[in-house]
């Protein structure tokens, strides 16, 4: 019966939870950048992750937005190791 | 003579220290019945060979026992929301006319849930504490941010 009413622009739930999804990686991957210690290295990564998060906004087949989450977390888990390396 | 002199200096030594030592003796007198809000104290101090009592006023308590710790300044919802406000400014996505605390983030300033969770790390960042983020993505107008921040603040004023 609700999900008559819902509006047409409305996510299923595998969206919506692949919309979460998103944005956490995005989250952790600003709390990373933010503690880079370089500022000028920060400014640029985190203008590096905005653009590629902004540029795949409209994507929305599935499977590939599933890549581009593992891709991140990929760059993400990068990001922990070297920062970890370089000692903060 | 010389025994004059060394008594005035010590009286005026004892009434400073009596001055400090006026809350030992308040709490010490406030377990005591108090018959009138207004009684003269006797200390009685003893120094070598001197020995004399001088009378203490003990008025109504016009000074506080203090003690010192270090914390940050207590928050008003005010001062909340003038830091919420002095954030959301400076950042560059945000015309600074057009922002109130009742404006939606993404309906009235246009902006998509990325820019949200950037504000919201912003904020993070000012407050000093992580905002979970199933809390997080809810907060679309500055007013819901400065309530969620009185509320794990434990704000009322």
């Amino acid at each position: 019966m609700a999900a008559s009413r819902l509006p047409p622009a409305a996510l299923s739930l595998k969206q919506f939870l692949q919309r979460q999804k998103v944005l956490g990686v995005y989250r952790n991957l600003l709390r990373i950048i933010h503690k880079i210690p370089d500022e000028s290295d920060r400014r640029y990564m985190r203008d590096w992750a905005r653009e590629e998060f902004k540029r795949n906004k409209s994507e929305t087949n599935q499977d590939v937005i599933r890549m581009m989450i593992t891709q991140a977390q990929n760059h993400l888990e990068d990001l922990r190791k070297s920062l970890s390396l370089a000692g903060c | 003579m010389a025994s004059r002199a060394l008594a005035h200096s010590v009286r005026s030594i004892a009434r400073a220290s009596a001055r400090l030592n006026q809350g030992n003796v308040l709490t010490r007198s406030a377990c005591a019945p108090r018959v009138s809000t207004q009684r003269p104290l006797s200390v009685i101090s003893s120094n070598q060979r001197t020995r004399w009592t001088e009378l203490v006023r003990i008025t109504e308590p016009s000074f506080q026992l203090c003690r010192h710790y270090g914390d940050l300044p207590p928050l008003t919802i005010e001062s909340i929301q003038d830091r919420v406000m002095y954030v959301l400014k400076l950042y560059d996505k945000i015309n600074p006319e057009k922002l109130q605390t009742s404006s939606h983030f993404m309906k009235d300033l246009g902006l998509d849930s990325l820019d949200q969770v950037e504000i919201i790390m912003a904020m993070e960042d000012e407050f000093g504490f992580e905002i979970p983020d199933a809390e997080a993505e809810k907060l679309m107008t500055p007013a819901e941010i400065v309530q969620y921040l009185a509320d794990k603040k434990d704000v009322y004023v």
